[in-house]
C-alpha cells in the first residue's frame, strides 16, 4: 500500500517538475498587449443578465480596441474558488481582470494586493476584508448601480401602460441589489398612483423572493401562481429565476390571456418573444453594465484608469433606467417617463433605497 | 459415425498446475456418458473446453466425425453441445416459456410470438416426459421443475450433446427418480449425455460408460454395468473407500436440546412449521429426514435463532433459549454447519483466516480490545485447515471463494467442530461433495457423537441419514410424522414416511 | 492479497488512461491540441507551490466525502447523502465558530467534533431507517440532503446573516478557521488549511477501522454477505447503523474542511457537489481509504488545473468542465473495467501461460457452475 502511494507520488511530482518548465516558458511568451479577463459569477455566461452584460461590454472592447479577451467560470462561489480564477487568468497574462458581483468583494480585497500589476473592476461590490469596511485601492474600482431608480422608472412605466389592475414581484435572493429593485419599482409604482392617476395595487403575497438565481421550475410555478391570483404584470428581478416566470407568460399569452413580464439588468425584450415580433417583455428596468465594463476597459487603454474609486452609474449619468425602444409601451407613455426621469436626473423626484415601509 | 464427439488427447495447463493431462473422451449417440471424478480433479476444465470457455494447449475435438474450433460458447451452442448448469440461469419472475425463449426470441414483426413458442415447449415437454408448464413463472415452481427447464432451454435451441453438472445436488429423491426417467427418455431419442456426478449410485442406476479421471489424467473409461461401485470409488480416489462408516453403540446421555411445540412462519409468511416437538440427547446422532421444503429449514432457523418462533419454546441444556441472539445461543454451545455454504457458511470475499473467526472474531485470543490478532488468527487458521485437510493454493490467505465445493464445506466443518459444540446441528452437511470429502466429513460427525456431544443431522439424502443416524425423526408438511429407531428401519419405511404416511397406517 | 492490491491498482490507472483519452478526444474534437491541454491542466494543479496548495484544499472535501462513500460501501450501503452530511457538519462547524468565542486550540477541537457528530446524526437516520423499517438509504440520504439545504437556508440567515447579505453567513473569526498562517505562508497563500491534515487521519483512521478492528471485521461481513454475518450472530442493523454514522461522521469532517476551511463562510442555496462527487473518488478509489486519498488528489489537479488550462488554450469555459466531467466519469468507470478484467487475463493467460489462474478460475466457476 505504502508503496503504491510512494509510485503514484513520484509521478506526480516528476510530472509537476517537468510541466512547472513549461509553465513558465509559456507564462513568459504572452507578455505584451493588455489582455482583459473576467472571472463569472453563478451562473452561465448567457444569463441574459449580469455575467452576459459584463461579457458583452469586454466583447466589444475586445473587438473596438483589438484586445484578447477571455472569461473563466469558477468551480464554486467560494472566495478561494474565485480567488484560484483570478490567478489562472493573472498566470496566463490577463492582468485587466472584470468581475461582476457582490460576492467577489473579499476576493479582489486580497487579489489588489497579491497582484499589484494588475488591474481591478468589481461590479455591484467593494473590496472588503470581511468586515464591510471598503477599502479600494489603487489598482481597483468599484461600480455600483441606482437598482432602485431602475427600478423606480419600471414601475412608472408599468402603471402607466397598464393603468388599473394587479402586480407582481419575484426575486431571485434577498440580496442588496435585487432588494432596491423591488423597493424602486413599489416607490415607482405608487408614484403613478398619486400622481399619473393609475390604479395599479400589489399585494404582499405577490411579492416573493425565491430563494435561488437558478431555478427555472420554480420561476415559472411562482409566476404562474401569480398570474392565475390575476396578477396582470411581474417584475422578475432573479437571473433564471426570471427565465421561468417569461417562460409562463409567453404560454399564457399564446393561449390567449393577457399577461406582462418586467425584465431586468438588460433589455429582455429578445427573450419573451412567443409570436413573430411580439414579446411578453413590457418593458426592462435595466443596468448599463455593458457600459460600465466597456468604459473602465476604455479608460485604462486611455491611461485614465479610475483606480481607487467608487463609481456609481444613477439616472444622473444615464447608468440606468428602460430601454430606448420598447415596443410594448405608447409613445405617450414613453414620454410621460421621459418627463419622469428627466425629474428623477434633476434630483426632483428622489427613489429612497432601503425598504422604509413598503412590501419585503 | 461411431462417436458423436471427441475430446482427443487434451492438455491444458495452468501456471503451475496441469489441469487436463492428455485426456481423451469419447462419446458415442444415444449413450449417457458418466465423467467422474474428485474435487479439482480436472472435469471441470475438460467441460470448459468442451464449452469453449477454454481453449486447449494440445489435443483435438472432434463433432460428428469433424475436427472443430470452440473459441466460445455460441460455437458450441452452434454445433448442437448444451449445458444444464448446476447453479440454474434463470429470470425468476419471468414464465417458463420467457426463460427458454430468451436471447432467440420468436418473432412476428416486432411483437415476440408467444403462442408459438409455448406450442413447441409443450410438444418438447410431452416428447421428452419432461412436463412443464410453459405458462407457469419461475419463482412460483420447483428446483425438480426449474432443471426440466433448463433441460428445456437446450432442447429448444435443438441441442445434440447435453452436458449436466451435478444434476442431482439440488434434487429430492422424487425428483431423482423423474431425472432419471428424463435422462433415459432423453437417450431412447437419441440425445447424447456427458453426466458430471460422484455420486456412484446415480452412475451405477443411469450411465452406460463412465470415464473416471483423478488429478488431471484418465484412469480409464469402463462398462457401467460391469463394474462394481466399490471399483469405481478406487479409481476416483486411488485407495479403498469405506461405504459403512464405524460406528460403535453407545448410550445416549442426557438432553441437550429439546424443542417443544414450535411453531414458525415461513418466507411466504404461512406456518411452515407447527407444533413441532424433539429432544436430542447427548451422544446421538439425531436423523431429521423429509423431502426439501417440509419445514426442516424453518426448524433449523428457528433453533438457531435467525427465525422467529410464533409459539413454542427451544431449550438448550435446560435453558430456554426461545429468545436469545444468534450470538447468546453460539456462546451457549450451539453450531451449525447451514445448508447453503455460499449463502450462510462462508463470506466468500472473505480469506479463509477471517472465514475461520467467523464467530469467534471477538473473542482473546483472536481479538482484544476490539482489534483483531492476526498472527494469532493466522495460527488457528494453520491448525483448523491441517486437522480438517482443507486445502488451498494460497493457504490461509485464500479467498475463500477461490476453494473447490468441497475444501470450502471442510473448512465450514472444521470451523463448526472446533468451537466443541455441546450441540452440533449438520444441514445437508455432504452437499454436492465427493465420496472422499464425504467419508472424511462423516467421520467427523460421527466423533462428535462419540464424543459425548449431541448432533442434529438434517439431511435430504436418505442413505446419509440412514448411515449416521442413531434415531431418526421425519418431518412432512411442516409436522413431525414420527420418530424411529435407525436400527428398526429401512429405506422403504423412511420413504413413506417422508411422503406424510403415518408409521404403522401401511402395515 | 498483494495480487488484488495490484489488480485493483492497474485498474484504477486503465481508468484514469481512458478518462484522459475521452477529454483528449473531446478536446481535439473541439479543436484544441489534448497534448498543450493536458500539460495546462496538470501545470495548472501543480506548476507551484500555492498551486500545490490549492490542489490540496480542493482536493481535501473530495477525501472525506470519498472517504464516506467507501465506508458506507464498504458495509453494502450507497449513501449518496455526502452532500447534505457536508452541509450540516458544515453548520455546526459554522455555528460553533461564530457563537463560541474560545481560544483556537480549543475551538477547532470542539467544531471538529460537533461537525463529526452533525454528520454523524445525518447518517444516523437513514441508517436507522434502513434497518428498521428497510427503507433504501438512497432514497432517504437524497432527502436529507434536502432537509440539510433548507435548514441551512433557514439558520443561517435567520442568526448568523452577514452585515449586508442575507444569503451568507459572516465572515468565520480567524479563531474558528482551520486556516493556519504558517500553512498558508508555506504554500505562499494557497487555501490549504488543517483540514488536510486531517483527511490524512481519517484516511489512516477508517483503514485501521476496516483493517484491524473487530468492528471492521464485523462491517465488512455485513456488507459482503449479509446472511452469513447474521447466522454468526453479527447483528447486521446495529452495523448498518453505524456504517451510516462513521460515513456520515466523515462527510461531516468535510464540511467542517470546506465551510470552515476552505471557504470563509457559509452560502447558502448551495448543495455541494463534493458530496456527489465523492461516489466517484470512492469508485475510482476501489472504496480503499489511501486509493480515496489518491483519488481525490487526481481529482483535485483536475479541478484546480481547470481554470489555467482554460486562460492558456482556446476551450471555452463550458467545454472545459465538460472535458473535467469527462475523465472523472470516465475514471469511474473502473468497475466496468474490473468486470471486463477477468475477460482480459483469461485471454492473457490463454496467449502467455503466464497471467495468474485464479481470476479465470473463478470467472469459470460462475460459468459452470462448479462443476468439480
Amino acid at each position: 500500500m505504502v508503496k503504491k502511494v510512494l509510485v503514484v507520488l513520484v509521478i506526480l511530482v516528476v510530472a509537476a517538475l517537468i510541466l512547472f518548465n513549461v509553465g513558465e516558458k509559456t507564462g513568459v511568451l504572452k507578455k505584451g498587449r493588455l489582455k482583459i479577463g473576467m472571472v463569472t459569477d453563478a451562473g452561465t455566461i448567457d444569463d441574459k443578465s449580469f455575467n452576459q452584460g459584463t461579457w458583452e461590454g469586454v466583447k466589444q472592447a475586445g473587438e473596438d480596441l483589438g484586445l484578447e479577451i477571455k472569461y473563466l467560470k469558477p468551480a464554486g462561489t467560494t472566495e478561494a474558488d474565485y480567488m484560484k480564477e483570478i490567478g489562472n487568468l493573472y498566470d496566463a497574462g490577463f492582468k485587466f481582470i472584470v468581475c461582476p458581483g457582490f460576492k467577489f468583494e473579499t476576493a479582489i480585497f486580497q487579489a489588489q494586493d497579491k497582484y499589484p500589476d494588475a488591474k481591478f473592476v468589481i461590479i455591484d461590490g467593494n473590496p472588503h476584508a470581511g468586515d464591510y469596511v471598503p477599502v479600494v485601492k489603487e489598482n481597483t474600482v468599484s461600480i455600483f448601480f441606482a437598482e432602485h431608480e431602475s427600478g423606480f422608472v419600471a414601475g412608472v412605466a408599468t402603471a402607466l401602460q397598464l393603468k388599473e389592475g394587479e402586480l407582481g414581484y419575484i426575486g431571485g435572493m434577498e440580496i442588496p441589489a435585487v432588494q432596491k429593485f423591488n423597493w424602486g419599482f413599489q416607490q415607482g409604482v405608487k408614484y403613478a398612483n398619486e400622481n399619473l392617476g393609475t390604479k395599479m395595487v400589489i399585494r404582499p403575497e405577490n411579492v416573493i423572493y425565491q430563494g435561488s438565481f437558478d431555478n427555472v421550475a420554480a420561476g415559472q410555478q411562482l409566476a404562474a401562481q401569480m398570474y392565475d391570483r390575476g396578477v396582470k404584470a411581474i417584475f422578475a428581478a432573479a437571473g433564471g429565476v426570471g427565465i421561468g416566470a417569461i417562460n409562463e407568460a409567453k404560454s399564457r399569452m399564446k393561449a390567449g390571456e393577457e399577461v406582462w413580464v418586467i425584465g431586468v439588468d438588460v433589455d429582455q425584450y429578445a427573450e419573451g418573444i412567443y409570436d413573430g415580433e411580439k414579446s411578453i417583455i413590457l418593458t426592462s428596468a435595466m443596468k448599463q453594465i455593458k457600459k460600465a465594463t466597456y468604459d473602465m476597459i476604455k479608460f485604462e487603454t486611455e491611461g485614465k484608469f479610475p483606480g481607487g474609486q467608487i463609481l456609481t452609474f444613477d439616472a444622473t449619468n444615464d447608468g440606468v433606467g428602460i430601454p430606448e425602444n420598447n415596443p410594448n409601451l405608447s409613445a405617450a407613455v414613453e414620454s410621460k417617463v421621459a418627463e419622469v426621469y428627466a425629474k428623477l436626473k434633476s434630483g426632483e423626484i428622489v427613489v429612497a433605497d432601503v425598504q422604509g415601509d413598503l412590501i419585503r | 459415425m461411431e462417436y458423436v464427439v471427441e475430446m482427443l488427447k487434451i492438455r491444458k495447463e495452468f501456471p503451475g498446475v496441469v489441469a487436463n493431462d492428455d485426456i481423451t473422451l469419447q462419446l458415442k449417440p444415444g449413450e449417457i456418458h458418466a465423467l467422474l471424478g474428485e474435487n479439482g480433479a480436472g472435469k471441470s476444465t475438460l467441460m470448459s473446453i468442451l464449452f469453449g470457455l477454454y481453449q486447449p494447449d494440445a489435443g483435438m475435438i472432434k463433432v460428428r466425425g469433424q475436427e472443430v474450433k470452440i473459441n466460445d460458447p455460441n460455437v458450441a451452442n452452434e454445433l448442437g453441445i448444451g449445458m444444464v448448469h448446476q447453479h440454474f440461469k434463470l429470470v425468476h419472475n419471468f414464465t417458463v416459456t420467457e426463460n427458454i425463449m430468451l436471447g432467440m426470441e420468436m418473432t412476428k414483426g416486432l411483437v415476440i410470438n408467444h403462442t408459438a413458442a409455448a406450442e413447441k415447449i409443450r410438444e418438447l415437454s410431452k416428447r421428452y416426459g419432461l412436463n412443464v408448464d410453459p405458462d407457469a413463472k419461475i419463482e412460483d415452481i420447483s428446483v425438480g421443475m426449474q432443471q426440466r427447464v433448463e433441460i428445456m432451454k437446450m432442447l429448444y435451441r435443438d441441442a445434440e450433446v447435453l452436458i449436466f453438472d451435478e444434476p442431482t445436488s439440488v434434487l429430492t429423491p422424487q425428483e431423482i427418480n423423474d431425472l432419471i426417467g428424463i435422462m433415459r427418455n432423453l437417450a431412447k431419442e437419441g440425445k447424447s449425455i456427458i453426466l458430471i456426478t460422484h455420486k456412484l449410485k446415480e452412475i451405477k442406476a443411469i450411465a452406460d460408460r463412465c470415464t473416471v479421471i483423478r488429478r488431471g489424467r484418465v484412469v480409464g473409461t469402463v462398462e457401467v454395468a460391469s463394474t462394481s461401485e466399490e471399483e469405481m470409488a478406487r479409481m476416483m480416489v486411488g485407495r479403498e473407500i469405506r461405504f459403512a462408516v464405524e460406528k460403535t453403540q453407545r448410550e445416549a446421555g442426557a438432553v441437550v436440546l429439546q424443542v417443544e411445540n414450535l411453531s414458525a412462519l415461513n418466507n411466504r409468511k404461512v406456518m411452515g412449521l407447527k407444533n413441532f416437538s424433539l429432544q436430542v440427547r447427548a451422544g446421538e446422532i439425531l436423523g431429521l429426514a423429509g423431502v426439501e421444503g417440509n419445514g426442516q429449514a424453518e426448524l433449523v432457523e428457528v433453533i438457531t435463532g435467525l427465525r422467529k418462533a410464533e409459539d413454542g419454546r427451544v431449550m438448550l441444556k435446560g435453558t430456554d433459549i426461545t429468545n436469545l441472539s444468534v450470538r447468546e445461543r453460539i456462546r451457549m454451545g450451539m453450531s451449525h454447519i447451514p445448508s447453503d455454504r455460499h449463502k450462510h457458511g462462508l463470506i466468500l470475499d472473505y480469506t479463509l483466516e477471517e472465514n475461520m473467526i467467523l464467530k469467534i472474531y471477538d473473542e482473546p485470543p483472536y481479538a482484544e480490545k476490539g482489534l483483531l490478532n492476526r498472527e494469532t488468527i493466522r495460527k488457528h487458521t494453520e491448525r483448523v485447515m491441517q486437522e480438517f485437510d482443507v486445502r488451498s493454493g494460497q493457504g490461509s490467505l485464500a479467498l475463500a471463494r477461490s476453494l473447490s465445493g468441497g475444501n470450502q464445506q471442510k473448512a465450514i466443518v472444521g470451523r463448526e467442530i472446533d468451537i466443541d459444540p455441546d450441540l452440533l446441528i449438520a444441514v445437508q452437511p455432504t452437499r454436492g461433495l465427493d465420496v472422499g470429502a464425504i467419508e472424511y466429513i462423516h467421520k467427523r460427525i460421527v466423533e462428535q457423537r462419540d464424543k459425548g456431544k449431541a448432533v442434529l443431522l438434517v439431511s435430504l439424502e436418505l442413505d446419509e441419514i440412514l448411515t449416521l443416524s442413531d434415531r431418526i425423526a421425519v418431518i412432512y408438511n411442516g409436522e413431525l410424522i414420527g420418530i424411529v429407531e435407525a436400527q428398526a428401519t429401512n429405506e422403504q419405511e423412511i420413504g413413506l414416511m417422508m411422503a406424510g404416511v403415518q408409521r404403522g397406517e401401511t402395515a | 492479497m498483494k495480487k488484488e492490491m495490484r489488480k485493483e491498482y492497474t485498474i484504477a490507472l486503465v481508468a484514469v488512461g481512458l478518462g484522459l483519452l475521452a477529454g483528449a478526444l473531446l478536446m481535439l474534437v473541439t479543436g484544441n491540441n489534448p497534448i498543450l491541454g493536458f500539460i495546462y491542466l496538470i501545470s495548472g494543479g501543480l506548476m507551484n507551490i500555492e498551486r500545490i496548495g490549492n490542489t490540496l484544499a480542493t482536493a481535501t472535501p473530495l477525501i472525506f466525502t470519498g472517504l464516506s462513500v467507501a465506508f458506507a460501501f464498504k458495509t453494502g450501503l450507497f449513501n449518496i447523502g455526502g452532500a447534505g452530511q457536508m452541509l450540516i457538519g458544515g453548520l455546526c462547524a459554522t455555528v460553533i465558530g461564530l457563537t463560541l468565542n474560545w481560544p483556537k486550540p480549543l475551538l477547532l477541537t470542539v467544531i471538529i467534533i460537533a461537525s463529526a457528530l452533525g454528520g454523524a446524526l445525518w447518517g444516523l437516520v437513514p441508517g436507522w431507517l434502513k434497518a428498521k423499517f428497510n427503507v433504501h438509504e438512497v432514497v432517504c440520504t437524497i432527502m436529507m440532503n434536502w432537509i440539510a439545504y433548507w435548514s441551512v437556508y433557514y439558520i443561517i440567515p435567520a442568526y448568523f446573516k452577514g452585515a449586508y447579505l442575507e444569503t451568507e453567513s459572516r465572515r468565520i473569526p480567524e479563531a474558528a478557521s482551520l486556516k493556519v498562517g504558517w500553512l498558508t505562508d508555506l504554500f505562499r497563500g494557497s487555501y490549504i488549511n488543517l483540514g488536510f491534515f486531517l483527511a490524512i487521519i481519517a484516511v489512516v483512521v477508517i483503514a485501521y477501522i476496516l483493517e484491524r478492528t473487530t468492528l471492521g471485521y464485523e462491517l465488512k461481513a455485513v456488507g459482503l454477505n449479509r446472511y452469513a454475518a447474521e447466522y454468526a450472530g453479527i447483528q447486521s442493523n446495529r452495523n448498518i447503523i453505524l456504517s451510516m454514522m462513521i460515513a456520515g461522521a466523515c462527510a461531516g469532517l468535510g464540511g467542517a474542511a470546506f465551510y470552515v476551511g476552505y471557504a470563509s463562510n457559509m452560502q447558502i442555496g448551495v448543495l455541494p457537489s463534493q458530496g456527489f462527487d465523492g461516489v466517484a473518488v470512492s469508485l475510482l478509489g476501489a472504496n480503499s481509504p489511501w486509493g480515496v486519498f489518491m483519488a481525490a488528489i487526481f481529482f483535485g489537479v483536475l479541478h484546480s488545473g481547470k481554470g489555467f488550462m482554460n486562460a492558456m488554450t482556446q476551450v471555452p469555459p463550458e467545454i472545459a468542465d465538460s472535458i473535467i466531467a469527462t475523465i472523472i466519469y470516465f475514471s469511474a468507470t473502473s468497475v466496468l473495467i474490473e468486470k471486463y478484467w477477468g475477460r482480459l487475463q483469461k485471454r492473457l493467460a490463454e496467449k502467455e501461460k503466464t497471467g495468474p489462474p485464479l481470476v479465470a478460475e473463478e470467472e469459470i466457476k460462475e460459468k459452470v457452475g462448479g462443476a468439480s
